[in-house]
């Protein structure tokens, strides 16, 4: 709708936290979002690249009865997501079904697969088994963690197990190990914690570490990337938890968020509440134990590992997702509800990046992040989009564009 | 050589080879061969053919007449008719000169004929002369024959007899020989005659040979005492060594129970007890090289064994040398050892100069010299961190810990002053002496101590890591236990940022750098840059990154200390349940109480910022803050849903008006900027947090009354006054979002119980 035809940034018309991409999509690079509004109607936007790769474009928009804390997409069904809800008290986690009617855009129903029901506390996330087809599901709330058995044929999710990870650990969410499909990592408090699924048990754990979010590297076997309370970004052997393999400085305020590239190994990407994203790239730290190291090792020598920041957001940034389709493309979502796809292009040296562009944003001066005229012309935009959606979704006429 | 050819079977290689050397040396040959073709070439060629032996007269004719006219028949007729006449008389003049040759030869043989026969008679009467005195001289010789053979019978016998007689002698002589002391002899005459007794010892001349033997075990016995004896002048020693030598007696023995002795005599000179004085080493090690002159005299070719004997007394000295500056030893004891040592080797030098001893107690000092200055860089980097930290970690209680931190930097910064300027100085003695041993060593030295000098650097910095390191897991236990100790830590840390801060000054200030100046200078022999004394190029960045790091950790672990404090308050209470705001909210007081704490600690150690004034307008002017914040206040106060649906477009447009507010802007070395950022980033996690609740009325108000109380007390602590606003202004706006029903306080009741609390925390704070 509006973002794509116009060619400019995306919007969401309201705050919203999740982004996902979507991976069973192997035609185009789609993302879903889903919006975080108390009072309004929330939406799930499904989003997919122009053929061009130049526009966004919005190939469906569907209501979703509550504010969306949480949102997969299905691995192996393009059109199956799951969201975690919440609305003041209530909460509640779903498996949704996109319907058939592309095209028409008037907020159609989803329909719903299933509904996750028998938590007892807020749920936190949903996770799918990591690749291909498969009727696993996780689902975590604050105390619990439940094994899922879905079909979605016939839209029944049973519980297979489900275990309480203690009232002491408050969980926060968890990781889905894509090379040991019984492993799982939840983070929680102060730990990260290792579970097995099979005997439904804490298998390890990493003490003392005040975790936001854990990510698998897709390449690397036994590779945790963590993103530590406060800013820093951790890198872990898991057959070693008791010192972070490397370390990264992460964002002056809260690292929200890290996401591991599916194809290349160490490239990291994290979102912070600083308005930020940041490129990492953690194999340039090599194997040894920089943190150790540093005694003899000086520190110019280091390479630094920041590739890239991209700072023209102007909320906390929550969502991030690459795209497993185009491994150089990633979305982020900013707490405003602007979406930005990002193009990191291929670089023939390292197989890295160097030429960074960004794609899909308001045509303008390129290069000075701060630039007054362009953050105008880009709210501008930005206010007359959501005043025209105004205008047709309510009767609001009177305000003045002018201002 | 054409024989030679002819007789070996001809090959087609060789007989061209002969081919050719025949036409080169026999000319009739070569013309044969060659007039052939000019034969049959002549038919069309000249008339110059008539030179040649292959002369055909008609050819010549033929082509005479072909070629020439009348005219010139003729004159050819008349040139040659001319010719035929020359050459006619020329050939008649010839034969006579060979004629009267050839009768001058037949005379001359015709008078030898003649002399020959008059000779003959004469050679037969010499041959008989000969042969008679050839026959007289046969018969005297056979006459005396016998005579003669008996003379050398004779004399044979005379020569066994006397050799005999001195055998017999032999021992008398002996006895004599030692008697007077005379061994060279007695040995020469023993030798003389051991080839006798090794032939016939065992037989004829037993008891001879018994009694020579005894008399020349005695002589080996005296000799033997005679090389020992220190006594005896070395010359005397050297002959009896030769004289043992040539008597077969095992001198290698000897050679090694001497060399013995003299390690012994090394092993003895006990170098490390104190008690010696110089004197006595000295002494003693003026006889050692006495003693090795006379063994070098006697023995010869033994340099190496020497050698390497002296260098183990220079290494023994340099190892004792190197206990002393383990133990800790300042320059001056350092000089004197050194000093006693290089007079020590000069003397063995003189003695043995094969042993190159000043090249080996060059290394050896090398190697001292370096431990020493490394010794005493770590020495200088113990001092440091144990003022560092003692002054840290030793538990006091209430303000006095405060004033801990102050004084540990204080005492960090004396010790990194005085400590290297110590350092230098002592090093200067080094320079400053005039031992040839140390000023070879000196320009080396100068590098080692400005090595010594980045890596003491460096070492301190990467401690500092470690340290900060141990700090930051300790910090995190502490966090979790909930302990109050933590503070010592994250003091610390301050500490080290600012002592690193510190350390970057005084590297690019004037005072270390005139220091080391004055001591390249001193040294003087190379031109150095001064600046690379210090490098502060590479010493500066080091301690900057590393000040900031420290810096960062602090504001890290204090601001995570803060995060779990508010992470609390927003977890634990149902905010959508929540009951009227009666009061300010005590985590506010928990929040200033930390704000104070830090602001204690930064202000003992952190300097003021110079430049406030400025700061305040960099990042924003408060008029934009207030009117957006008049903006909202509009906002919030309609609680007409359709204007709420508009919320997020007025927050964006009001964004639009205002300059984007850099909250997390630059960190500076001030006290200001380092409670200002953790105020500010404590503010935005507050943000964050409320953005994950959802509120009710009562909530939403509750947050609006502590923010409103907040807003009048942070001013006091933190420095950016527009960002600060901006903050609580956005935390306020994230709650109102997150609110069911976001109905604002009413501004006097808002202000009301403000100022019910304001007193309050007024009177606590004089009590706390």
């Amino acid at each position: 709708m509006q973002g794509g035809s116009t060619g400019i940034g995306y919007g969401l018309k309201y705050q919203a936290r999740c982004i996902s991409d979507v991976k069973a999509d192997t035609d185009h690079t789609s993302f879903l979002a889903g919006t975080l509004s108390l009072k309004e109607e929330n939406e799930v936007h499904l989003l997919r690249l122009s053929s061009g790769g130049t526009e966004l474009i919005c190939e469906g928009l569907f209501s979703h009865p509550n504010e969306i804390w949480d949102l997969a997409s299905c691995p192996f069904d393009q059109r199956i997501f799951s969201t975690v809800f919440s609305s003041g008290e209530t909460y509640g986690a779903a498996v949704w079904q996109i319907p058939e009617l592309y095209g028409q855009l008037s907020s159609p129903q989803l329909e719903s697969v299933a509904s996750l029901d028998g938590h007892t506390c807020k749920i936190r996330c949903v996770l799918w088994w990591p690749t291909g087809r498969h009727d696993k599901l996780v689902s975590v709330d604050e105390q619990n963690l439940f094994l899922w058995s879905l079909d979605t044929s016939k839209k029944t999710a049973q519980v297979q197990s489900q275990e309480s990870a203690g009232m002491l650990h408050y969980l926060t969410g968890g990781a889905w190990d894509p090379h040991d499909s019984n492993s799982i990592s939840l983070t929680c408090d102060s730990s990260v914690q290792f579970w097995d699924l099979r005997t439904m048990k804490k298998t390890n754990s990493i003490e003392h570490a005040h975790v936001r979010n854990v990510d698998y590297d897709m390449k690397k076997r036994y590779t945790l990337v963590t993103a530590e309370d406060e800013s820093g970004i951790h890198i872990w052997d898991l057959r070693n938890l008791k010192f972070p393999v490397a370390d990264l400085p992460g964002h002056p305020h809260w690292t929200w968020t890290v996401k591991c590239n599916p194809v290349y190994e160490g490239l990291i990407l994290s979102a912070g509440t600083d308005s930020a994203v940041n490129l990492w790239l953690a194999s340039s730290l090599g194997r040894n134990d920089s943190a150790s190291d540093s005694l003899a090792a000086p520190p110019t020598r280091r390479i630094e590992p920041l590739l890239n920041s991209y700072n023209d957001y102007e909320d906390s940034v929550y969502g991030l997702a690459w795209s497993s389709r185009e491994p150089w493309i990633f979305a982020s979502l900013s707490y405003d509800g602007r979406c930005g796809l990002w193009r990191e292009q291929k670089m023939s040296d390292f197989g890295f990046l160097v030429h960074r562009q960004k794609i899909c944003v308001v045509e303008g001066p390129r290069g000075g992040h701060f630039n007054q005229e362009r953050r105008v012309i880009s709210c501008l935009t930005l206010f007359i989009e959501q005043w025209k959606t105004l205008r047709h979704v309510s009767a609001i006429n009177d305000l003045d564009v002018k201002a | 050589m054409e024989v030679e050819e002819g007789g070996v079977p001809l090959d087609e290689k060789a007989r061209r080879m002969r081919d050719l050397l025949s036409s080169f040396y026999s000319p009739d040959h070569s013309a044969s061969a060659a007039s052939l073709p000019r034969n049959t070439s002549s038919r069309f060629a000249t008339l110059d053919t008539i030179n040649t032996t292959a002369f055909d007269a008609d050819q010549y004719m033929n082509l005479l007449v072909q070629k020439s006219n009348v005219e010139g028949l003729l004159q050819k007729h008349v040139e040659m008719a001319a010719e035929i006449k020359n050459l006619d008389t020329d050939l008649q003049m010839l034969v006579y000169e060979n004629y009267n040759k050839f009768i001058s030869a037949t005379d001359t043989i015709k008078r030898m004929k003649n002399n020959i026969v008059g000779m003959e008679t004469n050679m037969e009467q010499l041959l008989e002369k000969i042969t008679s005195v050839q026959l007289r001289s046969d018969g005297v010789n056979t006459s005396l024959f016998e005579r003669r053979e008996h003379i050398e019978k004779l004399h044979r016998t005379r020569n066994l007899l006397r050799k005999v007689q001195f055998i017999y002698d032999l021992p008398t002589r002996l006895e004599k020989c030692i008697k007077s002391e005379a061994y060279a002899e007695a040995v020469k005459l023993y030798t003389g005659a051991t080839p006798i007794f090794k032939a016939y010892g065992d037989s004829s001349f037993q008891d001879c040979k018994r009694a020579s033997e005894e008399a020349v075990t005695i002589i080996i016995k005296k000799l033997q005492g005679k090389v020992f004896s220190d006594s005896e002048s070395i010359q005397s020693r050297a002959e009896a060594v030769m004289l043992l030598k040539q008597l077969d007696f095992p001198v290698e023995n000897l050679k090694v129970k001497l060399f013995e002795k003299l390690e012994q005599f090394l092993v003895d000179l006990n170098l490390e007890s104190k008690e010696l004085t110089r004197a006595s080493i000295d002494a003693s090690i003026r006889e050692f090289a006495k003693a090795i002159r006379a063994y070098k005299v006697i023995f010869l070719h033994s340099e190496p064994q020497l050698s390497k004997l002296a260098q183990d007394l220079v290494k023994k000295h340099f190892e004792a040398t190197h206990l002393r500056i383990m133990k800790q030893v300042y320059s001056g004891d350092l000089l004197a050892m050194l000093r006693l040592i290089w007079t020590d080797v000069l003397l063995m030098d003189e003695v043995l100069p094969e042993a190159s001893l000043p090249d080996c107690a060059l290394q050896y000092a090398h190697v001292a010299v370096r431990d020493y200055i490394s010794s005493a860089f770590g020495r200088l980097l113990r001092y440091i961190s144990d003022s560092l930290m003692t002054a840290q970690f030793t538990p006091k209680e209430g303000i006095e810990e405060e004033h801990s931190l102050q004084t540990a930097l204080d005492a960090g910064k004396k010790a990194v002053t005085q400590g290297s300027t110590d350092a230098l100085l002592d090093f200067r003695q080094l320079l400053d002496q005039e031992t040839e041993l140390l000023f070879r060593l000196r320009d080396l030295t100068i590098d080692w101590v400005q090595e010594g000098f980045r890596d003491f650097f460096k070492k301190l910095d990467g401690y500092f890591l470690l340290l900060s390191g141990k700090g930051n897991t300790t910090s995190e236990d502490v966090n979790l236990t909930e302990m109050p100790g933590d503070k010592i830590a994250a003091g610390l840390v301050l500490v080290l940022a600012q002592f690193s801060i510190f350390v970057e000054q005084i590297a690019t200030l004037e005072y270390p750098r005139q220091e080391l100046a004055s001591f390249a200078s001193g040294g003087g022999v190379r031109d150095y840059g001064h600046g690379s004394v210090l490098v502060p190029a590479e010493i500066c960045p080091i301690f900057r990154t590393s000040g900031e790091t420290f810096l960062h950790l602090y504001i890290k672990m204090r601001t995570q200390k803060i995060s779990v404090l508010l992470k609390k308050r927003f977890t634990a209470p149902n905010w959508v349940k929540h009951k009227e705001p009666r009061e300010v909210h005590m985590f506010v007081d928990m929040l200033l109480q930390e704000f104070k704490e830090i602001g204690t600690e930064v202000k003992q150690l952190l300097p003021q910022s110079l430049h406030h004034k400025h700061r305040r307008t960099n990042s924003n002017g408060s008029t934009a803050s207030s009117r957006s914040s008049t903006l909202r206040d509009d906002k919030l106060s309609r609680s007409n849903i359709q204007k709420a649906r508009s919320q997020l477009l007025e927050s964006h447009l009001a964004k639009l008006f205002k300059q984007k507010m850099e909250i997390f802007t630059k960190l500076e070395h001030t006290q200001e900027s380092v409670i200002t950022t953790i105020v500010k980033l404590s503010l935005k996690s507050l943000q964050e947090l409320v953005r994950l609740q959802t509120f009710n009325r009562s909530g939403f108000q509750q947050i609006q009354l502590d923010i409103h109380f907040l807003k009048a007390t942070i001013k006091d602590i933190a420095e950016d006054e527009a960002a600060v606003d901006f903050l609580l202004d956005e935390v306020i706006v994230s709650t109102a979002e997150r609110c069911l029903d976001p109905i604002p306080l009413e501004p006097p009741v808002l202000d009301r119980l403000v100022q019910a609390k304001l007193p309050k925390t007024s009177e606590q704070n004089p009590i706390s």
